[in-house]
C-alpha cells in the first residue's frame, strides 16, 4: 500500500516536474518579453510625448476639430492620448509575443488570430472614429442651418443627422470586420426605409392640410422675404 | 507701399470670347465695369449713366463699358448692347473725341460678383486702362456724376482707391454699420465709411495688384469681393479716399439669397484677411479720416420697415439651441452675457445689447475662426442670430433718432471696437501656442494714428 502511494507520488512529481520543465522556460521567456515590452512602451510614451509637443500636435488636432470629439472640456492633451495609445499597442504586442513563447497549439492560434484581426479592428475603429467626427460636424452644420431657417426642432434634427452618420459608420465597420454584417446592413436599410416611409405617410396623410396652409401662407411668406431682403443691403 | 505690379507681372489671360471682343476695341483709358445677373429692369439706366459720365467728364479719353454677366436669362446682356444715349438730351461742353464702347460678356469661374470683377480687371489691364470703376447694376440713383466722382481722384489726384460715401437710411446697411465698418476701421486705422459699398474707383496699379492675387477662386468670388478689395487697398498702403455719391437707391435684392450665407461670406472675408494682414493690423492703433471728395447734400431715402420681434425670436432660438456651437466659439464670459441677454427678450422695448458685448462677440468669432479653421463654416453661420439681436437692439435704440444722431451712435460703436483691439490681440496670440508673426503692441507702437475731432468732408 505504502509502495503504491509512493509510486503515485513519484509519478505525480515526475509529471509536474516534467510540465514545469516544459512550460517554465516559456513562462519565464514570456514574462521577460512582457517586461521588456512594458519598459519599451514606457520609453516610447515618454519619447512621443516630447516629439508631439515639439510639432504642435495639439494645435493640429484642435484646428481640425478632432479635439472636440476627444474631449469637450479641452483639459485633455492630445499628446497624452497618442502617447498612451502607443504605450498600450506596444504592451499588447509584447503580451502576444510573450504568449507565443509557450509555443503550444492554443497560444499559436491566439497569437495568429490577434495578429490577423488587429489591423482590421484598428481600421474598423478608425472608421467609427471618423464617423463620429463627421456626424458631429454635419450635426452642427444642420443645427446652425435649422436655427437660421427658424425650424423649431433644430436640436432633434441635428441629433438625428448625428445618429444616422454614426450608424452608417458602424454598419461600414461591421461590414469591414465581417461581423454581423447582414444585421447592421439590414438595420440600416430598415432605418432609411422607415424614414422614407414615415415621410411619405406624413405627406400623404397630411398633404391636403399642409398644402392648404402653405397656399394660405404664401402671400405672407413673400412679404416676409421682401422684408428680409431689406436686411441684405450691405 | 508693398505693391509693385511692374516687378511682379500678372500671369493672367483673357478668355477667348473676351479676347476676341476686346481686340476690336484695341485701347481704353478708362473702363467702367458693371457686374450683372438678371438686372434687365435697371441695367439700361446704369449703362446710360456710365456712358454719359464718360462722354461728359472725359471727352478726351477712350472709354469702355464692360458688362460682366453671370448668365442672365432675362435679356440683361441684350439691354446693355441695345441701350443708347441720345446726345441731344445732354449738355456736353466738349464734343467727345472717341465713342464710348460697350461690351457685354459672360464671365467664367465661380458664380458671383468677384468673378465678374475679375473679367473687368483683366480687360482693363489688357487694354492698358489708367483707371477703372465698378458700379452695381441694380442702382436706381446713379447719375453721370458718379463716374466722375469715382474716376477723378484716381486720374487727377493720384489716389489708388476711391470708396463710395452715401446717404443711407438709418436702418439700411446694417452689416456695414454693425460689423464691417467698425471692424475694418479698428483694424486698419482708416475711416472708410462704406467699405462694402459696391461702387469703387481704382488705379491701374491697384487692379493689377488684385489680378495678381491667388484667391479669386475662394469665397471672395461671391459677396466677399467688396471688403476684399477695400482691405487690400487699406492694408497694402495704397492711397485711399472717398467720394460722396448722394443716395444709394437700388432694386430689392434677390430674395433667394440667404442672410446667413451673406454674413458668412462678408465676415468670412474680413476674418480671412485678418490672418493674412496680421502684421499690418497689429501695428496700427486708433483711426483717422480719409479724404472725402464731392459736395455733400441731403437726400430723400426709401423707407425701411423692420420687424424687431422676428429678429428677437431668431435670437431666442439661437440662445436655446446654439449653445453647443457658441460655447466653442466664444469665451465663457461672453457666452454667459449672451445667455443673460437671451432671457431678456420678452419685452422688446427694454432689449439692449451693449456695444462692448457686441464687439466681444465679433472679436471672439474672429479668434475662433483662426483657432479652429475646420469649424469656421458653422461658426460664421451661427453668428446670424447674434447679428439679428444686435440689429434689433440698434433699431430699438435709434427708432426716434435723426440721421446725425444715428451716425454718432455708430461712431460710439467704432470707438468701442478700437478700445477692444488690445483684447483682440491678446486673444489672437493666445489662440496659438506658436504665434506666426512677431508684432509690436499698439500701445507701444510707433504707428499710432491720432483720432481727429470730426469726420471730414
Amino acid at each position: 500500500m505504502i509502495s503504491f502511494l509512493g509510486n503515485v507520488y513519484n509519478h505525480t512529481v515526475d509529471r509536474i516536474s516534467g510540465q514545469v520543465s516544459t512550460y517554465a522556460p516559456g513562462l519565464i521567456a514570456g514574462l521577460l518579453i512582457v517586461l521588456v515590452a512594458y519598459l519599451l512602451a514606457k520609453l516610447v510614451r515618454w519619447i512621443l510625448s516630447r516629439v508631439f509637443k515639439g510639432i504642435a500636435f495639439d494645435r493640429f488636432l484642435r484646428q481640425s476639430g478632432l479635439f472636440s470629439m476627444l474631449d469637450r472640456s479641452g483639459k485633455t492633451h492630445a499628446v497624452e492620448i497618442v502617447a498612451n495609445a502607443a504605450f498600450w499597442l506596444i504592451l499588447l504586442a509584447g503580451i502576444l509575443t510573450g504568449i507565443s513563447a509557450f509555443d503550444t497549439q492554443l497560444t499559436t492560434r491566439i497569437t495568429e488570430t490577434a495578429v490577423f484581426l488587429a489591423p482590421k479592428i484598428l481600421a474598423a475603429a478608425l472608421i467609427i472614429i471618423a464617423g463620429i467626427w463627421f456626424g458631429r460636424y454635419l450635426g452642427r452644420h444642420t443645427l446652425v442651418w435649422a436655427v437660421n431657417e427658424g425650424i423649431s426642432s433644430s436640436r432633434k434634427l441635428a441629433a438625428a443627422v448625428r445618429v444616422l452618420v454614426v450608424f452608417v459608420a458602424v454598419a461600414a465597420a461591421a461590414d469591414y470586420l465581417n461581423f454581423a454584417r447582414y444585421v447592421f446592413l439590414a438595420s440600416l436599410i430598415l432605418v432609411l426605409g422607415g424614414i422614407i416611409l414615415a415621410a411619405s405617410l406624413s405627406v400623404g396623410l397630411c398633404g391636403h392640410d399642409f398644402l392648404r396652409r402653405y397656399m394660405q401662407e404664401r402671400p405672407e411668406r413673400s412679404e416676409d422675404k421682401d422684408e428680409m431682403s431689406l436686411w441684405k443691403h450691405l | 507701399m508693398t505693391h509693385d505690379p511692374k516687378a511682379n507681372p500678372p500671369p493672367r489671360s483673357l478668355p477667348a470670347d473676351a479676347l476676341k471682343a476686346v481686340e476690336k476695341v484695341q485701347e481704353a483709358d478708362v473702363v467702367i465695369g458693371i457686374p450683372s445677373f438678371n438686372n434687365v429692369r435697371t441695367i439700361t439706366h446704369v449703362v446710360r449713366a456710365a456712358q454719359a459720365g464718360i462722354s461728359k467728364y472725359y471727352p478726351q479719353l477712350r472709354g469702355l463699358i464692360v458688362n460682366s454677366d453671370g448668365g442672365s436669362s432675362d435679356g440683361t446682356r441684350e439691354s446693355v448692347l441695345a441701350s443708347t444715349l441720345e446726345d441731344s438730351q445732354l449738355l456736353f461742353l466738349s464734343t467727345p473725341l472717341f465713342p464710348v464702347h460697350r461690351l457685354s460678356l459672360p464671365y467664367h469661374g465661380i458664380p458671383g460678383k468677384g468673378s465678374a470683377f475679375r473679367l473687368v480687371f483683366q480687360i482693363a489691364e489688357h487694354l492698358g486702362a489708367k483707371a477703372c470703376a465698378v458700379v452695381d447694376s441694380d442702382l436706381r440713383s446713379i447719375t453721370p456724376e458718379w463716374i466722375d466722382l469715382l474716376l477723378r481722384p484716381v486720374l487727377h489726384a493720384g489716389f489708388d482707391f476711391v470708396s463710395p460715401y452715401y446717404h443711407r437710411h438709418k436702418f439700411d446697411g446694417t452689416i456695414t454699420n454693425s460689423i464691417v465698418y467698425p471692424l475694418t476701421r479698428s483694424l486698419y486705422g482708416l475711416r472708410v465709411r462704406q467699405p462694402i459699398g459696391g461702387d469703387f474707383g481704382m488705379s491701374r496699379a491697384l487692379f493689377c495688384r488684385y489680378l495678381n492675387r491667388p484667391d479669386w477662386e475662394t469665397d471672395t468670388a461671391r459677396f466677399g469681393i467688396d471688403i476684399w478689395m477695400t482691405t487690400i487697398a487699406l492694408a497694402e498702403g495704397f492711397r485711399v479716399c472717398q467720394s460722396f455719391l448722394g443716395a444709394k437707391l437700388h432694386d430689392a435684392k434677390d430674395p433667394g439669397a440667404d442672410l446667413s450665407d451673406m454674413l458668412h461670406q462678408v465676415v468670412g472675408s474680413v476674418f480671412a484677411l485678418m490672418n493674412e494682414y496680421e502684421n499690418v493690423w497689429k501695428n496700427r492703433n486708433g483711426s483717422q479720416d480719409v479724404d472725402l471728395f464731392g459736395f455733400r447734400y441731403g437726400v430723400g431715402l426709401d423707407p425701411i420697415t423692420v420687424n424687431v420681434d422676428r429678429m428677437l425670436k431668431a435670437f431666442r432660438m439661437g440662445c436655446r439651441d446654439l449653445t453647443e456651437v457658441w460655447e466653442r466659439a466664444l469665451t465663457r464670459e461672453t457666452h454667459a452675457a449672451i445667455r443673460r441677454l437671451g432671457g431678456n427678450t420678452a419685452n422688446p422695448d427694454s432689449f439692449h445689447m451693449e456695444d462692448e458685448l457686441w464687439a466681444r462677440i465679433v472679436l471672439d468669432f474672429a479668434v475662433a475662426c483662426r483657432r479652429q479653421p475646420v469649424e469656421r463654416g458653422y461658426f460664421l453661420r451661427s453668428l446670424t442670430p447674434l447679428y439679428l439681436a444686435r440689429v434689433a437692439s440698434f433699431v430699438i435704440e435709434t427708432a426716434d433718432l435723426l440721421a446725425d444722431d444715428v451716425e454718432n451712435r455708430i461712431e460710439r460703436l467704432c470707438a468701442c471696437f478700437e478700445q477692444m483691439k488690445a483684447y483682440l490681440i491678446d486673444r489672437w496670440d493666445t489662440s496659438s501656442r506658436f504665434p506666426r508673426a512677431p508684432h509690436r503692441r499698439p500701445e507701444q507702437g510707433q504707428e499710432t494714428i491720432p483720432a481727429p475731432a470730426s469726420q471730414g468732408g
